[in-house]
């Protein structure tokens, strides 16, 4: 498989004929994640479901294994496989599941009726290697916020993803968890793992991200948000520049 | 102290976490800010707390009361069942005998003391056996209703599809006065109003527009399944049936159609527990492994509709409702895991049914009602219980 998974050129997001966001250039690659930077309402989950294939562009190209000789925006044809997870906050917490249960979740979505049978045991195996077998005939609901969020990430990777997209992963967490979550995080990358993190954090972002695509709002109402990348190390003078024009 | 606890601590003050098992609320703290913070979010949590327990201990009494209501009925409906009520007593058995043959009537007599073992005269012993067999294809629909109900039941709460479940009945019970007035056979346009209404209300969802079309659809039902057959002598009889469910009888015709589609419903709303869990809680996973949210959202309702639309057609609203939430509710603040919760749900249904219809016989209760009643009975106590786990 191509080191580049995912290619946007000069496309267009949005819903309807109302454009959203606005990309020139964006790679998601192999070993290496992508932050995606932006306020709140710049259209952050926007240009995720467009990179990901869920919303197709009004304008311009996403190819999911550009080398591969795929048909562009088709991820299951380029033989990519997607995985999403959730902020831990997101979990209705009362639904009656035990950890096991939630961290199954990613994997019985490509199960036929979501059967897992054996496909169990790899769910339990990436437990094992996150430390945190122990927890799985816990009920979900009674761990803490470090715990649910490593449990779903366990989930997520025992899937086997090409890509791992991250909305949030940190939010709620405290600094000890933080570190041990974006310890994880850099282990998978390392071991090859595309990956995406949405984030308000900059540090994380800072920490984790190989690039950092920056959606910055129209300044005109009813304009779609552009994005810039940018590089980690520059993002907190960035920031404060931002501020800094904006006084 | 554990290690879990002493890492709760904050270094400059000696402050644990408040029980154990929850949630540690003060975290390490570097800095004057962070202590405000901390402070800050603790008194934010723990304002809820004492809301929280103060709701526990007004449901408990909520709940204490309820119990105390049942057993007041409960007697007061015992009371009549006691007494000889299709045996005269002698006094007036003497006076039907003279009206009878022409004579005056004797003297009163003086009060005899010593009748007891004729007003503690027992009823006529209820045949259980044969009770069972004239009633075994109501039974078994009941059962089956149950089983099916109770399953879809636990997915309608934890979805939170209260309202759905409350307004497909009265659109089916719309369908059956239709068919009531034009004189047909009631289940067709039953099932033909409650496809639409699935659809609408799938529709509606996709519009976000569920809130307002749900509550419509279930004042509509009620007003309009009266409106459709006013003035026509006995079916507004029957129709009240379909509601009230007094007298609940089934033929074999209908326990035929109704038992295997229930179960089979049961069984494939049972095997895709994963799903249901998967599609409330990650549906962005769901849809970027290829399924489609609302096309399972639509298969869901769909399976509601069967069991409401044939549970209404062979028994009774009351019924299908009672069996819907009550096993349900009575097993959530119980349960761990959804597969152990369903088997426990299903087996409470078929008791519920079970004690139900003894009730029913003994107390000379409506049957839809004793079923119900039980299963209230039941939720009490297990969220009563739950208060104090």
């Amino acid at each position: 498989m191509p080191d580049t998974l995912i290619e946007v050129k000069n496309a267009v997001f949005g819903y309807g004929s109302k454009a959203v966001v606005r990309v020139e250039q964006l790679q998601v690659a192999r070993g290496k994640c992508l932050g995606i930077f932006g306020p709140n309402g710049s259209g952050k989950t926007t240009l995720v479901r467009g990179i990901t294939g869920l919303l197709n562009p009004i304008d311009g190209q996403v190819s999911h294994a550009p080398a591969s000789g795929a048909a562009p925006s088709n991820a299951k044809a380029a033989n990519l496989r997607i995985s999403y997870l959730s902020q831990h906050r997101a979990i209705e917490l009362h639904w009656p599941m035990s950890a096991l249960d939630a961290a199954a979740l990613a994997t019985s979505a490509r199960r036929l009726f979501g059967w897992m049978g054996r496909k169990c045991d790899d769910v339990l195996s990436m437990m094992r290697r996150l430390k945190i077998d122990h927890l799985a005939p816990r009920p979900f609901a009674d761990l803490s916020g470090g715990q649910q969020q490593r449990v779903l990430l366990a989930g997520a990777l025992s899937s086997e993803p090409t890509v791992l997209v991250l909305d949030e992963p940190t939010e709620g967490l405290d600094v000890r968890s933080t570190q041990e979550l974006l310890d994880v995080l850099r282990e998978f990358i390392a071991e090859g793992l595309g990956m995406m993190i949405i984030s308000h954090e900059a540090d994380d972002l800072m920490q984790v991200a190989g690039e950092i695509a920056w959606l910055h709002p129209a300044p005109v109402q009813g304009e779609p948000s552009r994005v810039e990348i940018v590089a980690p190390a520059e993002l907190g003078e960035r920031i404060l520049q931002a501020g800094r024009s904006r006084e | 102290m554990s290690q879990e606890n002493a890492e709760c601590r904050v270094p400059n003050a000696e402050w644990d976490c408040r029980a154990k098992g929850r949630r540690c609320l003060v975290q390490r703290i570097s800095s004057p800010r962070q202590t405000f913070m901390s402070v800050h979010r603790l008194g934010r949590h723990s304002c809820p707390f004492l809301i929280s327990l103060v709701l526990r201990w007004i449901s408990s009494i909520i709940l204490v009361c309820a119990l105390l209501l049942i057993g007041v009925c409960t007697r007061a409906s015992a009371a009549p069942v006691t007494a000889p009520s299709d045996q005269p007593d002698a006094s007036t058995q003497d006076l039907l005998n003279a009206i009878n043959s022409g004579k005056p009537p004797p003297p009163a007599a003086a009060p005899v003391e010593s009748a007891p073992e004729h007003a503690e005269e027992t009823p006529p012993q209820i045949q259980w056996g044969r009770l069972i067999v004239n009633f075994d294809y109501m039974l078994m629909t009941a059962a089956a209703l149950g089983i099916a109900g109770s399953i879809l039941g636990l997915f309608v709460l934890l979805r939170r599809e209260a309202l759905v479940a409350l307004a497909i009945p009265q659109v089916v019970a719309v369908g059956a006065a239709i068919g009531m007035r034009l004189e047909w056979p009631t289940l067709p346009p039953a099932l033909g109003l409650a496809v639409i209404a699935l659809v609408y209300f799938a529709l509606s969802r996709r519009w976000a527009a569920s809130n307002w079309v749900i509550p419509s659809a279930y004042i509509a039902g009620l007003c309009l399944s009266f409106l459709i057959i006013a003035n026509h002598g006995q079916d507004v009889e029957d129709l009240q049936h379909l509601f009230v469910g007094v007298d609940v009888a089934v033929s074999f015709e209908k326990a035929a159609v109704s038992v295997p589609i229930l179960l089979v419903v049961a069984a494939a709303c049972a095997m895709l527990w994963r799903r249901w869990l998967l599609l409330a809680q990650a549906p962005a996973a769901a849809e970027l492994a290829g399924l489609n949210p609302a096309r399972w959202d639509t298969l869901f309702l769909a399976l509601l509709t069967t069991v409401i639309l044939l549970g209404t057609y062979s028994l009774t609203v009351v019924m299908v409702l009672a069996m819907l939430f009550l096993p349900a509710a009575s097993v959530l603040p119980w349960a761990r895991r959804l597969p152990a919760a369903m088997l426990a749900a299903a087996l409470l249904s078929v008791l519920f049914v079970g004690i139900g219809f003894y009730l029913s016989n003994t107390m000379n209760w409506p049957l839809s009602q004793s079923i119900g009643g039980t299963g209230f009975a039941a939720l009490a106590v297990s969220h009563l219980l739950a208060q104090f786990r």
